[in-house]
């Protein structure tokens, strides 16, 4: 009864909104109308999920000593201290808050992406090889459309950004097409074997 | 001799990846440090985009939203693009609301709003309204709900008003006036959109997106489920000349330099020239600037490609051999 | 030194902490990581309280008295049952009624993913793209069809479809080349201009 309740709950609820995706009748409207207001208040807790797994895993690093504990302290000390001054003082333009935000939480998460661009630069130098004629279409393609998105393409010759365009618009849409097609059905089976009750991994372990 | 060229290439091959990680470093800082002038080139995607947003001049019955969904990861791409497009609806007086559904996309928000509407006189509630931070887990509820009823479906903006209150909601009910989305994304966000938005109601959704996702897109520009995108850096680029060239026309008007906004021209765009000193605040060309590092660092990888490939053809023969 | 130059200055210091991974992992970049996590984390729980507490549950509840709203408000407390051993089961009456609009993602997924992608691809060919685009597409759904062995003509029908899609993966790629660049310049622009003032 323990999932046979809750997927039950999908299922009725999933057709009604199927149903609802074609039906303009006032009771369609009404009965979205309701679940609106209701996932808007249980939304606020979905939240806890995250913050309660951060903290779990990280007092237990603390507490079993595991090397490089010390960060944990640090990772809990900035999540309770950022947390309260957002309570304190608020978390509009000008706060404590957005401080923190701009000058700590801003750069790290812009510069930790940042570093991709050293790794894609020494993959380009020690893996991107052309070992057949496959990989040598795709690096041909990558690099006219590589010199097609910079002035200097246009610099060297109006061909440049017209063949990348061309690329981007016909052999790569048709590729992207052609994959999009096969994903498009793989969603719409996964959403329809939710629906039905035959996939249930999103329900977790247990009875 | 020959088995000294080897050994050169076999260096080449075996060199140490902090090397390489210098000569990018200098790739990039040089350029910016010593600016020069290049030519951006705008595309049809982008010009799209602008000519959707400028139809909406001055009309209290169209607005458009801006979703912002990414982190500060993806700023350097999509912070240019969300301040200019901000700066167009501001200078053509178009409606525009802002939202976000994760939340570290909100500050980002605020920081674009802030940062656009400095040389502006524009009203939270008259001219825009930050809809604000709402979950993730109502995404969906929300994007469905403004295809009835926008004010209904948000409830609140990020100031705590009722929507549904304020002057700016007068003549906006749904995505019928609403009626452009651009969902700036680092992630597939503006799929949803296009999934339900545009396939429920019927919206017009355009994309902002990293350049990582740009092609993937094609498809939906061409069957029109994506009505323009501006692609990473370069189409925050594009769009900062299409805003410098058409909303913020200069002319001199009685011997003063008066703005004097400009109908889109395919023409007009194609030769334009627009000098980078030549504007003041560094923000309206943080794009443009970035082209420039942008193209030496192209030239770079292309560099390391072809002699990363030259080593591996000789080793290729030496062990042949 | 100004609070402006103060703020950049730490800003800097967490930028130039993560850009010390480059050269090996160490204690600075793990101390930022470490704060990275505990900020971003932290950021999100005045903002969720603020922005959706107080006006989906609160302001229903405590103010217009709809306590109606008390039902998924108590249901969405089950959450915290999830790293329970014994009651994570109640945790699934939330998550159960968010996946429900799953529903409307059945025929809408299939409008906007298959429909209207096959319905343009069915356009009738009336130039060289538009039919290099048609052989593109059919070749590649002929590639991803696994049931009969890729060999002779049909293998080279579906090698035509490699073709595309190496062509498609290189664009991607120039342009992940492009956005990777990007988000360095982005950091670099930062460090440069705003702390160093070095760029005019």
């Amino acid at each position: 009864m323990k999932r046979q309740i809750p997927l039950l709950i999908v299922i009725i609820l999933g057709f009604i909104f199927a149903i609802h995706t074609f039906v303009p009748h006032k009771a369609s409207a009404d009965f979205y109308d309701w679940y609106q207001t209701w996932i808007k208040a249980l939304s606020p807790f979905m939240v806890l999920l995250g913050i309660m797994s951060l903290f779990m895993v990280n007092t237990a690093k603390i507490q079993r000593k595991i090397p490089g504990w010390q960060y944990s302290v640090i990772t809990l000390l900035s999540l309770i201290v950022t947390g309260a001054v957002g309570f304190i003082w608020g978390t509009q333009e000008g706060t404590p808050f957005m401080w923190l935000f701009k000058n700590v939480q801003m750069p790290m998460g812009a510069t930790m992406f940042s570093l991709l661009a050293f790794y894609i630069a020494s993959a380009a130098y020690k893996a991107f090889r052309a070992r057949s004629i496959e990989a040598t279409v795709l690096l041909v393609a990558a690099i006219i459309v590589m010199l097609g998105q910079v002035p200097i393409g246009m610099a060297i010759s109006k061909w440049i950004p017209e063949t990348s365009s061309w690329i981007l618009n016909v052999p790569n849409l048709a590729a992207k097409r052609g994959i999009g097609l096969g994903v498009g059905l793989g969603m719409t089976a996964t959403s329809l074997k939710i629906l039905l009750g035959i996939e249930r991994t999103y329900l977790g372990g247990g009875d | 001799m020959a088995e000294q060229k080897m050994n050169f290439f076999d260096k080449m091959q075996a060199l140490d990846r902090r090397y390489i990680y210098l000569v990018v470093a200098l790739a990039i800082i040089l350029p910016l440090v010593i600016p020069f002038n290049s030519r951006t080139y705008v595309t049809e995607p982008s010009e799209n985009i602008y000519k959707k947003i400028d139809s909406f001049t001055g009309r209290k019955d169209r607005a458009v939203l801006m979703c912002f969904s990414h982190d500060a990861s993806t700023m350097a791409e999509l912070f240019p693009m969300e301040v200019a497009i901000l700066r167009h609806c501001f200078q053509r007086n178009i409606q525009v609301f802002t939202i976000c559904f994760i939340p570290a996309a909100k500050p980002l928000m605020d920081y674009a709003l802030q940062t656009a509407k400095e040389d502006y006189t524009v009203q939270s509630g008259v001219d825009y309204v930050n809809f604000g931070y709402k979950p993730w887990g109502i995404f969906l509820p929300i994007v469905l709900g403004m295809g009835d009823d926008v004010a209904k479906a948000v409830e609140t903006d990020d100031e705590g008003r009722i929507v549904s209150n304020l002057e700016i909601m007068k003549e906006i009910k749904n995505y019928n006036e609403m009626n452009l989305v651009i969902d700036f994304a680092a992630s597939a966000a503006v799929y949803i959109w296009i999934e339900y938005a545009r396939a429920r109601f019927g919206a017009n959704v355009a994309a902002g997106v990293t350049a990582v996702m740009a092609a993937d897109n094609f498809p939906y520009l061409q069957t029109g489920q994506l009505i323009g995108m501006l692609a990473g850096l370069k189409g925050a680029a594009e769009y900062e000349k299409l805003v410098d060239v058409f909303a913020t026309h200069k002319e001199m008007v009685n011997g003063v330099e008066t703005v004097v906004p400009r109908e889109f021209s395919k023409e007009v765009i194609k030769d334009s020239w627009i000098k980078l000193s030549d504007i003041k605040n560094p923000v309206y060309k943080t794009a443009r600037i970035g082209m420039n590092a942008q193209t030496v660092a192209h030239i770079m990888i292309i560099v390391f490609i072809a002699v990363g490939n030259i080593g591996y053809f000789v080793n290729r023969k030496k062990n042949k051999n | 030194m100004s609070f402006e130059a103060i703020s950049n200055f730490v800003a800097a210091f967490f930028t130039l902490s993560i850009f010390s991974f480059l050269y090996k992992d160490n204690p600075f970049y793990k101390f930022a990581e470490a704060m990275f996590v505990g900020v971003t984390m932290g950021y999100a729980i005045p903002l969720v309280y603020y922005n959706t507490f107080i006006p989906f549950v609160y302001r229903p509840i405590f103010i217009e008295h709809n306590f109606i709203i008390l039902i998924p408000a108590l249901m969405g407390s089950l959450y915290i049952f999830r790293f329970s051993k014994n009651l994570s089961w109640l945790s699934r009456y939330p998550i159960v009624f968010g996946m429900a609009i799953i529903g409307m993602g059945v025929p809408l997924s299939m409008h906007a993913y298959v429909l209207v992608q096959m319905r343009i691809a069915m356009m009738p060919i009336d130039n060289i793209n538009t039919f290099i685009i048609f052989v593109g597409t059919i070749t590649i759904l002929l590639y991803f069809f696994f049931s009969k062995a890729h060999k002779g003509v049909y293998g080279k029908i579906t090698n035509i479809g490699i073709w595309y899609m190496m062509v498609g993966f290189g664009a991607s790629f120039g342009y992940t080349v492009m956005a990777r660049i990007s988000l360095l310049i982005g950091r670099i622009q930062f460090l440069m201009g705003d702390w160093l003032h070095l760029m005019k």
